[in-house]
């Protein structure tokens, strides 16, 4: 029998969700404007639903870190005798604690939001209600078809595990910072819907939802990145991104907010595009929650996937149908009467944003299709197919070319039409730096592929625009205050487009069976295989290796790739040993295959790998300080 | 017509062409680049099979495993009806073993033998790729639940 203690805890916990779901039911009611719910108000009921949801979840993080078996989520998914950050990451490592973090951050939005000043009570009000409509129904989920806080009647000794792949300090934030962006979203649909009820979208409306959807496309970003990061070093297989399901999942939503915040900014400069915007803040939380389905459903197998439950998959899949009718026929019904009738010129910004927005849907497009065709063949046909990653490099490279001139031509443009060929000869240096440097790369790096030349010379352009475009000086010689997020963000976009083509273009592999005292070669680096070690570590034990990498007979490095052997649950990993360089990763991983003597060892020489990360560095950081400048000024002219 | 109808019928009509255009781009590149899963009963069934990359997967046979050089390996992959001879030159998982799960990926020859070139990877000792679960259910060979 659970402990008295546990009881407690079962009860008060319990009691905390259907607090959080009477709160956000009082919440909701607000859409309609009664006099039966003017009190408690907005805030109060925003601090009830947070107090409420945050208490519940510490609770959970409390119950895995003493290890209370009691508790199926904590007997199924923790062990005691894992180290402490894994026993933390370990209550969102599983569905119900990841469900439960989801919800934390859409109440901790809804929170914030209700804080926010300088909005009007009413728009305020009807975007709340909105969110907790959302939060009554993530929260009915949870309590009733995924509880986290369910005691068993039995005294299990110890736990059964958290999946050692997943049992990596990355993958402790990984998740929660995705979460945060795709919940972030949420908040913007809230507006979206709220502004459609309101029938207020402009400027004003555009300048509220700024700083929310900019931090939200930038936790996104970063969530995106932490798990291509993370597979690149504990998958083993020497790749940053597979265009796998759970990878195209994430990338949706990101795509169509990356239109989107862009939208935002012209509606907010030039009072256009309202209902396109609209639509794609539907589309972008539309895409989050197909994310959230597609990964925790369990209709893909990956690590990621938690719930093998079909009720549960149903619920998401309910939940974004009932969102995609209701949104879409408020929509059809007010779109009318949000849209106003301004211009933009033909050659102007506006115009370039316009198109960059058409080729990130027809990327969105391309990738959609890739993952959903396969799926849909399972489904329909019961046939089992892969799409091959040549469909989306080949695909979507050519777009890439266009979506990277328009990037660096159009914020060059005014917002009023503007003659091309001034521009042109405006920006001829530039032009003609950047095609001297990519003839110079092609030249000496032997690249005669048309397209990859070309992404080349249009980044290159880009990232050479974008830096000069932030250091400006006016008439004085002054320093002026530029467009800083933008031109980061953009050129950190630049350069990864750089760092991908060159990285696939350049990677070089090779495969070796060692035994203890051959010597290896990979391009000028020579690897002596010197010993190979068992290591006991407390939650696993290992086969380490050691290689010396050797330049012309001097040591520059020691390499260790490892294998674990994990008892709880019973599984193997095995882990790369990659040495950063600026230019290039060396990047080694061993195998053991049964019934074999020697060793097998891939090596792997990774071209702008570093400058990969930072590119994306830049772009999220572009992001956040997009996110942080509150106030954008309008251009009046 | 009034003239807003008429350019809004224009600009429709025009998108419409575009995006037709594109989806089918979209959807003749997808066709070129699909990897198609088998078990071996069914990879013997199909008349096409011959030098198309595609994925087989079923258990690794009992007494097949054999390695010609440190890189170059024979093994046979079943689904309890029907075996297929499969060489692979590479490396291998280290879970790779006899009498279970793989998917491998590669082409099928004329003398009928599988030449792969990648073996897919797996985390855990237990798991079986879904595909070759319902491999195993087809020829009625499946144990689990």
């Amino acid at each position: 029998m659970a402990g008295r203690m546990s009881l407690y805890i079962f009860y008060i916990s319990n009691f905390l969700l259907l607090l959080c779901l009477t709160a956000s039911l009082m919440q909701s009611s607000k859409i309609i404007n009664n006099k039966i719910f003017t009190r408690p108000g907005v805030i109060v009921l925003a601090y009830v639903q947070l107090i409420s949801i945050l208490l519940s979840f510490l609770i959970l993080i409390y119950l895995f870190l003493i290890s209370d078996f009691n508790f199926d989520l904590v007997y199924f998914n923790s062990h005691s005798e894992k180290p402490l950050i894994y026993k933390f990451s370990g209550v969102w490592g599983n569905h119900e604690g990841s469900m439960l973090l989801w919800i934390l951050i859409l109440v901790l939005f809804n929170f914030l939001f209700a804080l926010s000043r300088r909005i009007s009570e009413r728009f305020k009000e009807i975007t709340v209600a909105i969110q907790s409509i959302m939060i009554f129904g993530f929260v009915a989920f949870l309590f009733f078809l995924s509880n986290p806080f369910v005691l068993n009647q039995n005294n299990f000794f110890d736990g059964i595990g958290l999946n050692p792949i997943l049992q990596d300090p990355l993958l402790a934030i990984h998740p929660p910072v995705l979460y945060v962006g795709y919940v972030g979203f949420s908040l913007v649909f809230s507006l979206a819907i709220a502004g459609l009820i309101t029938k207020e979208v402009d400027r004003q409306w555009a300048s509220i939802v700024k700083p929310w959807v900019f931090s939200a496309w930038a936790f996104l970003t970063a969530g995106i990145a932490l798990g291509s990061f993370w597979a690149y070093y504990e998958l083993g297989w020497g790749g940053y991104w597979f265009w796998d399901p759970v990878e195209n999942a994430s990338l949706m939503p990101w795509i169509a907010a990356t239109a989107l915040i862009h939208c935002v900014l012209i509606l907010q400069k030039r009072n256009v595009m309202q209902s396109w915007t609209i639509i794609l803040a539907i589309l972008t939380f539309s895409l989050s929650l197909v994310g959230t389905f597609l990964v925790r459903s369990g209709i893909l197998n990956s690590v990621h996937t938690f719930a093998s439950d079909p009720g549960r998959g149903l619920f998401i899949l309910l939940f974004i149908f009932l969102i995609l009718v209701f949104s879409f026929s408020l929509f059809a019904y007010n779109s009318e009467k949000i849209n106003k009738i301004n211009s933009m010129g033909l050659v102007s910004r506006g115009t370039g944003i316009q198109v960059n927005n058409w080729l990130l849907i027809t990327i969105l497009t391309i990738v959609f299709l890739g993952t959903m065709y396969p799926l849909a063949t399972d489904l329909l046909l019961n046939k089992s197919l892969t799409v091959g990653p040549k469909y989306y490099s080949t695909t979507i490279a050519p777009i890439i070319i266009l979506f990277l001139f328009f990037m660096f031509i159009s914020p060059r443009l005014g917002w009023t039409d503007t003659k091309l060929y001034k521009i042109i000869i405006q920006l001829r240096y530039l032009i003609i730096t950047s095609l001297t440097i990519t003839l110079i790369i092609s030249l000496y790096f032997e690249l005669f592929n048309l397209t990859e030349i070309l992404i080349i010379f249009f980044s290159l352009l880009l990232v050479i625009s974008s830096v000069t475009a932030s250091i400006n000086f006016n008439k004085q010689n002054i320093l002026v205050r530029t467009n800083l997020g933008q031109n980061l963000a953009h050129a950190g976009f630049g350069i990864l487009m750089m760092a991908v083509v060159s990285n696939a273009v350049y990677s070089e592999e090779r495969i070796y069976n060692a035994k203890v005292g051959d010597n290896l070669q990979l391009q000028k680096y020579i690897f002596s295989f010197d010993k190979i070690e068992q290591v006991e570590e407390s939650n696993y034990n290992s086969l380490k290796a050691y290689f010396l990498m050797k330049k012309d007979g001097k040591l520059i490095d020691t390499f260790t790739p490892e294998i674990r052997f994990y008892s709880n649950p019973p599984t193997i990993t095995s882990e790369a040993s990659i040495l950063h360089k600026f230019f290039s990763d060396i990047y080694l991983v061993m195998n053991v295959p049964q019934d074999q003597q020697s060793i097998s060892v891939r090596m792997h020489i990774k071209p702008f790998m570093t400058i990969l990360w930072l590119g994306t560095l830049m772009i999220i950081f572009g992001g956040i300080i997009s996110a942080s400048i509150r106030i954008g000024r309008f251009d009046e002219k | 017509m009034s003239s807003l109808v008429k350019s809004r019928l224009i600009k429709f009509l025009l998108s419409l062409i575009i995006v037709s255009i594109a989806v089918l781009i979209i959807i003749f590149n997808l066709r070129d680049n699909i990897i198609y899963f088998y078990g071996p009963t069914e990879l013997l069934k199909i008349s096409d099979k011959q030098g198309q990359i595609m994925r087989l997967g079923g258990l690794v046979s009992v007494d097949s495993f054999q390695n010609e050089t440190d890189s170059i390996f024979y093994f046979s992959i079943t689904d309890g009806e029907n075996e297929i001879d499969v060489k692979y030159e590479g490396i291998l998982p280290n879970l790779f073993a006899e009498d279970k799960g793989v998917v491998v990926e590669g082409v099928y020859m004329n003398d009928g033998r599988f030449i792969a070139n990648k073996v897919l990877a797996k985390h855990d000792e237990n798991y079986m790729p879904p595909e070759v679960i319902e491999t195993l259910k087809k020829s009625g060979k499946w144990q689990g639940e």
